[in-house]
């Protein structure tokens, strides 16, 4: 059986790590473990390197490693990397350490990962993407695709980083994440309202006769303010997703029969 | 338009491609705007495929994949809209309601099924542990493309290869008795963002920055009324004098982001220098530290990098 002494892991290592993860880490999600394979498939090659083919050792690393694991998938190499450092170097007496590592680490760098990724990044370059598409314009595409690689490149480095920081990483990483956290929403909330402004194109084409004056329903609105009737649309939908039971679906659902009936009826219609 | 074989298998391949690179690189390639082009391409209209796309970008913003769950398959449904739409002749507007939408929620269940699928695959890899067979833990740990990406595929390929006929009638319906229906239908396609502004507002902590929703509102309500505004006087112009040639765009979303990002950076300042003054942060200033400096000014560069293009 073979001692372990420590092993380092190598640029090789960082590469094969970096490209397992980017291309395959999620091709084995279920609802039973998640990302729990992916996780294993991921820092495989290195783990037969730190315990050595065959060993029981092994067995039980690869048994950890194959639980239940759920996590962002921008953000998953720095646990993996903070993960490699710890058991490269104390081995198997570490896996307790490492299986808590990885689940207390999980679920922060989830919601971290969630805000910024798949929540603020879509909703800004998309805005700006969709509202040039919207006028046949792909420019905003391609601007998208250029800090999504970016974003890749970032992912690629982000490994080496969390291996050779190790523990320290995270507390000391997390008053300037948060601060981040903060000015990314604040941005993503000032988009939203300019998007509300910009890009819900409807009206109220009703007319109202009183004796001979005609007098438009829509061009008093403006009086008032406008863009007053998309302001108004999200905020009755905002307050329909705060209802209990309802899901994003239903509500899309509801948006559209009342827009077919009201615009039926010659109260709404697209400008 | 019938649609070509060639069509058809191009249009699949790429409605597989994008649940794997949704689920891995994230390139952006999977996004219903791209969606919307890329199909528009092999259609051979890609304007009417931005137009769609970017509908259904707009209605989805906020629904982002959060721990897992599925969420609606805005891209499958952006490739059925339009290629239905170029295909039978069914109006942008009309399709993203009548056809984009309801895929999107139907797909929902695929996306579940695979999820589903995926557990056998797991199991595999528990036995191949138990073998040490690597090869094994390798091949079962990603043999799940293989559902992930039948779960869109076959559906796609399904509803182009057997829906024309559907989608014709319902277009000559709509253009016929149905004009009522027609016209809802583009007023709901119109509506639609809405929700997907709502959803994002549940997310981001809007009581805490209440304000610049306010700002972000006002400016470009503001803004695009007087540059609408502008437009419309500089093409009324060039109709009644021929020597009035100019034209006039219409407002820039980059400078209403440009705003928001400036904003932004202040916000950034304020809390970094917030932290910077708590007592702990100034001990120890390593190497360890000024790597960790560069690390974050990337991700900053990333979130707020379209201010720069």
């Amino acid at each position: 059986m073979k001692k372990n002494n420590g092993y380092e892991l190598t640029k090789a290592d960082f590469k094969q790590i970096n490209k397992r993860s980017l291309f395959g880490f999620q091709m084995g999600w279920n609802y039973e473990r998640m990302q729990g394979s992916g996780y294993l498939y991921t820092i495989l090659p290195q783990l037969r390197k730190i315990y050595g083919d065959g060993t029981p050792e092994l067995k039980e690393a690869m048994k950890t490693h194959n639980q239940f694991f759920n996590t962002s998938n921008f953000f998953n190499t720095i646990i993996t990397g903070i993960d490699l450092a710890v058991e490269g170097k104390e081995g198997v007496d570490s896996l307790d350490t490492v299986a808590g590592i990885k689940t207390g680490l999980m679920g922060p760098f989830a919601a971290i990962g969630d805000s910024l990724f798949a929540a603020l990044v879509p909703t800004i370059m998309g805005a700006i993407a969709a509202t040039m598409a919207a006028q046949g314009n792909p420019i905003g595409l391609f601007l998208w695709l250029a800090v999504n690689i970016a974003i890749c490149v970032f992912r690629w480095k982000q490994l080496h980083f969390a291996y050779k920081t190790g523990t320290k990483l995270v507390s000391e990483m997390q008053g300037q994440l948060n601060a981040l956290t903060d000015a990314a929403t604040l941005l993503g909330v000032f988009i939203v309202g300019a998007l509300i402004a910009s890009m819900i194109n409807i009206q109220v084409p009703l007319v109202a006769h009183l004796g001979k004056v005609s007098l438009s329903v829509q061009s008093n609105i403006d009086m008032i303010l406008p863009r007053l009737v998309p302001a108004a649309v999200v905020g009755l939908v905002y307050w329909l997703l705060g209802k209990k039971g309802m899901t994003s679906t239903k509500v899309i659902f509801i948006v559209i029969i009342f827009a077919v009936a009201l615009s039926a009826i010659g109260v709404l219609g697209k400008i | 338009m019938e649609f070509s074989i060639v069509q058809i298998l191009l249009l699949t391949a790429y409605s597989m491609y994008n649940i794997y690179d949704e689920l891995q690189m994230n390139s952006s390639l999977s996004q219903p705007v791209w969606a919307g082009m890329i199909s528009g391409l092999i259609m051979g209209d890609m304007k009417t495929g931005l137009v769609i796309g970017a509908a259904l970008q707009l209605t989805v913003l906020g629904v982002g994949t959060f721990g897992g769950a599925s969420k609606i398959d805005a891209n499958s449904g952006t490739v059925l809209a339009t290629a239905f739409s170029i295909g039978t002749g069914m109006k942008a507007a009309t399709a993203i309601a009548a056809i984009g939408v309801p895929v999107a929620a139907l797909l929902t269940s695929f996306d579940i099924l695979a999820r589903f699928a995926n557990t056998y695959f797991q199991h595999k890899v528990d036995k191949d542990i138990e073998n040490f067979n690597y090869k094994g833990i390798e091949r079962h740990s990603i043999m799940g493309v293989l559902p992930w990406t039948l779960s869109r595929g076959i559906p796609v390929f399904l509803a182009l290869a057997l829906g024309q006929g559907v989608v014709k009638t319902m277009v000559t319906y709509l253009n016929g008795d149905l004009q009522w229906l027609n016209t809802g239908l583009q007023t709901a396609g119109a509506t639609l963002p809405a929700v997907g502004f709502a959803i994002l507002l549940h997310y981001l902590p809007v009581k805490k920055h209440i304000a610049y929703l306010i700002l972000g509102f006002t400016i470009t309500a503001l803004l695009s009324t007087l540059f609408t505004s502008v437009q419309t006087l500089g093409t009324g112009l060039g109709a009644a004098n021929k020597a009035f040639t100019t034209t006039f765009n219409s407002l820039p979303m980059l400078a209403i982001a440009l705003i928001g990002g400036a904003f932004a950076i202040l916000e950034y300042k304020r809390s970094m220098a917030k932290l910077n003054s708590a007592p702990a942060a100034s001990s120890n200033n390593s190497s360890d530290d000024e790597d960790e400096e560069d690390e974050i000014e990337d991700a900053n560069g990333e979130v707020s990098g379209d201010e720069e293009e």
